[in-house]
């Protein structure tokens, strides 16, 4: 596998990390308005996450805070898994 | 001079409403912004000096682009768009310290406005327990502000902030940042039009022109001052330009901001790495046992009994107090005053009304004393969490949860609780389901009639809990279920998405919890309590004319007054549910406060003595009671069917008027009373009918 598709393979929408695995986000989609709500809640590009636990409600840190997610607003975030 | 005008601003849990009662002590007032259900803090702190600053506690929000009316009414007031509040001299801006990355977005906004700003790092504490450091002088001198650390709950950093508030040559902020060259006439064309047309000082025309080029500025209250048509037609062309272009310069704008907060962040913030310990750190093993599909619900479940525990044990006594002290001050002025009308308004009216509303302090009080507490120490954040799978199934959020628990003690401060609810289709359904939540004005009904139904002469507690659960779970499925179909027709829309910030754990601040449930107990007497006296005097007058003869008994005067007369006049709608006109008596008075219904029967079947403390008399003459062609009227399937009536019936227009209040509209509540009061109807019919071929 090219180091592309690899790449590829490694980003997941957030709702998809298992828990205690950590990833960096690359991209949010959705609406402006969403998109707007999730950086300044301290999901902006770049920023690490680390998925904490919970299935449908998703219990991650960001930023250093703890931030509960449903699936409906996690999924719009993109995350590239990190190694830890 | 005038004493200056500072504003409290910071995210949600950063800190800020400890602050305020820090800084300000009991010189608070506590109002709301004219034409928006949003509170409005007030206080006056002193200097050092003696001198008087006042302090206005600005709603929480996590930047200056606002989507609910409390971040709406912020940012109104930074920008000195609403006339009820001065804009702002200074403006203290709170931040959480060990998360400084997220709260500098909302800094930088606030630096651009062009006002002397402190900086006030609170959570010091926190912060250097999770391993972060921050470079306090070299933020100072990189922001050109005072920044201060502080620990606000334990009152330390309180008077190095009043020191850097009492200072007359509070510096600007030096910071600027660079904005992209291609849209700099675009914020100088807009900059230029809010100067001239909105009569805005200079710099804040500046901040707010990057506001509306790079935030979304769609959600307007009551109150707020209207863009001037001109700048609205610049803005509008610059827009359409760019969509023409294709290029999305609000986003650039967003993230050269963002870029601007990590370049500060990797120069201030050191953060040592405390995760490298062995296992996982204490709170992620905490969250992940309060959020364990079976840890979590069952820690949850024993948390929620106990309240109820509490709610309706505890509160048992000082009711009793209340009850008894309300009927000394009745027989005190019986005793003082001359018999007549203007007496029996004071005390079956007035004082009855009056009772209705005090009567719930001591469960209103014990909940919101709880809620605090469970709010304070962070475990409501993760209830919330729960729940959201069960809210998520009929189309709500997390974020209901807590309005809806209020409701078990009374829908106007579980009403008055769905402000916090950003989507507008969640918490409108979140209004209307929440009244079917049984709150305790049912109780006394509910007692009555299980004491009505069960033969013999004592109820078996078993037997009265389990009726008793039975109306409670009718009524909270019923609140689910219809909030499933509200989503679904009404208040149709996507689901709304939930991002909810977990709060810190904490040991809980008594001061703050006690201040916090006075705060909302007041509001409660206030809203609920004009509408159940001015309706109490109302039903007292239904009542008590026509006059009958002089010397005629109660239930002889009940009959032929309005009152009886609406319950003859209610009989044929009523009696396919197996009600007759006494009991159209009862719907109709307690339509104020349900627990009314049950100080009715007692007069309309003659009991004497207080049918609150003792149900056995009311008990024994309701099974006595009988149709005119000598079939009993309370049958068991009467009495059950009573119950279900309250169960769903709107019978309280505290409720109603305090509905009109938050949602601006009389259609919602009169819709509330419809589907409500249909459901009772449609409910009991059906029950009532099945009963009676199935035999009961």
């Amino acid at each position: 596998m090219s180091s592309e598709s690899q790449n590829q393979a490694d980003r997941v929408p957030l709702s998809q990390l298992l828990s205690g695995e950590k990833g960096r986000v690359y991209d949010l989609k959705g609406e402006a308005t969403v998109c707007a709500r999730l950086r300044e809640m301290g999901f902006c590009e770049s920023a690490v996450v680390e998925k904490v636990g919970g299935t449908f409600t998703v219990l991650c840190q960001v930023c250093g805070t703890r931030i509960a997610l449903n699936s409906r607003a996690a999924e719009h975030i993109l995350v590239e898994k990190l190694e830890s | 001079m005038r004493a200056p005008v500072y504003a409290l601003v910071g995210n949600p849990n950063c800190g800020k409403s400890t602050l305020f009662n820090a800084l300000t002590g009991l010189k608070q007032k506590v109002g709301n912004y004219p034409g928006v259900t949003v509170e409005k803090h007030e206080g006056t702190a002193y200097s050092q000096h003696g001198q008087a600053m006042k302090v206005i506690d600005l709603p929480g929000a996590y930047s200056l682009a606002s989507r609910s009316p409390d971040e709406a009414v912020m940012r109104d007031v930074l920008l000195g768009r609403r006339e009820d509040t001065p804009q702002p001299d200074r403006i203290v801006c709170i931040v959480d310290a060990s998360n400084l990355e997220r709260h500098l977005y909302q800094v930088l906004q606030i630096l651009d406005l062009g006002r002397p700003v402190i900086l006030v790092l609170n959570m010091m504490d926190l912060a250097e327990n999770s391993g972060v450091k921050i470079r306090v002088n070299y933020l100072e001198r990189m922001l050109g502000i005072p920044v201060i650390p502080c620990e606000a709950d334990k009152g330390r950093g309180i008077i190095e902030l009043k020191l850097a508030m009492s200072r007359h040559d509070l510096p600007l902020s030096k910071h600027r940042w660079d904005i992209p060259a291609a849209i700099a006439p675009a914020v100088a064309e807009l900059q230029a039009s809010l100067g001239d047309n909105d009569g805005k000082a200079p710099l804040i025309a500046r901040a707010e022109a990057l506001l509306l080029l790079t935030d979304h500025d769609h959600v307007r209250v009551a109150g707020s001052t209207p863009l001037h048509a001109k700048t609205e037609e610049i803005l509008k062309t610059w827009k359409a330009r760019w969509s023409a272009e294709n290029v999305d310069w609000a986003a650039i704008l967003v993230k050269a901001r963002f870029a601007e907060v990590g370049r500060i962040c990797t120069e201030v913030v050191e953060r040592r790495e405390t995760r490298a310990r062995v296992g996982r750190p204490f709170v992620d093993r905490l969250d992940e046992v309060l959020t364990h599909p079976v840890w979590g619900w069952l820690i949850f479940i024993s948390i929620m009994g106990l309240l109820f525990l509490g709610i309706f044990t505890l509160a048992e006594y000082p009711m009793n107090w209340i009850d008894s002290g309300m009927g000394m001050l009745a027989d005190w002025v019986r005793g003082a005053m001359p018999p007549g009308d203007l007496r029996d308004l004071i005390t079956d009216g007035a004082l009855s009304g009056l009772r209705g509303i005090v009567i719930f302090l001591p469960q209103i009080l014990i909940l919101f004393f709880s809620i605090g507490l469970l709010e304070s120490t962070g475990y409501m954040a993760r209830a919330a969490v729960m729940m959201d799978r069960i809210m998520g199934k009929v189309g709500l959020s997390g974020r209901s949860f807590i309005p809806l628990l209020s409701s078990y003690a009374c829908a106007i401060p579980g009403i008055m609780a769905t402000r916090t609810i950003e989507d507008r289709r969640d918490r409108l359904t979140t209004i209307l389901v929440a009244p079917l939540m049984s709150c305790s004005a049912r109780l006394p009904v509910y007692l009555l009639m299980i004491a009505a139904l069960v033969p013999g002469t004592s109820v078996p507690a078993l037997t009265k809990t389990g009726i008793m659960l039975l109306m409670y779970s009718i009524g909270t499925f019923g609140a689910l279920g219809y909030a499933w179909l509200f989503r679904r027709t009404l208040l149709k829309g996507k689901p709304s998405m939930m991002m909810m910030e977990m709060p810190a754990y904490q040991l809980p601040s008594l001061r703050t919890i006690v201040r916090q449930m006075l705060d909302r107990a007041s509001a409660f007497l206030f809203q609920a309590g004009t509408v159940i006296l001015s309706l109490s005097i109302l039903l007292w007058a239904l009542a008590a004319y026509p006059k009958s003869p002089a010397g005629s008994s109660p239930q002889v005067q009940l009959e032929h007054s309005y009152a009886g007369d609406m319950g003859r006049l209610l009989e044929p709608t009523i009696k396919p549910l197996g009600f007759n006109w006494q009991i159209g008596v009862g719907l109709v008075s307690s339509f104020a406060a349900r627990e009314v219904f049950v100080s009715t029967m007692g007069v309309i079947f003659d009991v004497q003595g207080d049918t609150k403390a003792n149900t056995v008399p009311l008990r024994d003459a309701l099974r006595q009671a009988t149709w005119p062609d000598g079939h009993r009227l309370f049958t068991p399937l009467v009495c059950f069917n009573l119950m279900l009536y309250y169960v769903f019936a709107m019978q309280c227009l505290s409720t109603v008027a305090v509905v009109y209040r938050e949602t601006k509209s009389w259609f919602w509540p009169t819709f509330q009373i419809l589907y409500m009061t249909g459901t009772a109807w449609v409910v009991c019919f059906v029950v009532y009918q099945v009963g009676r071929l199935a035999g009961f």
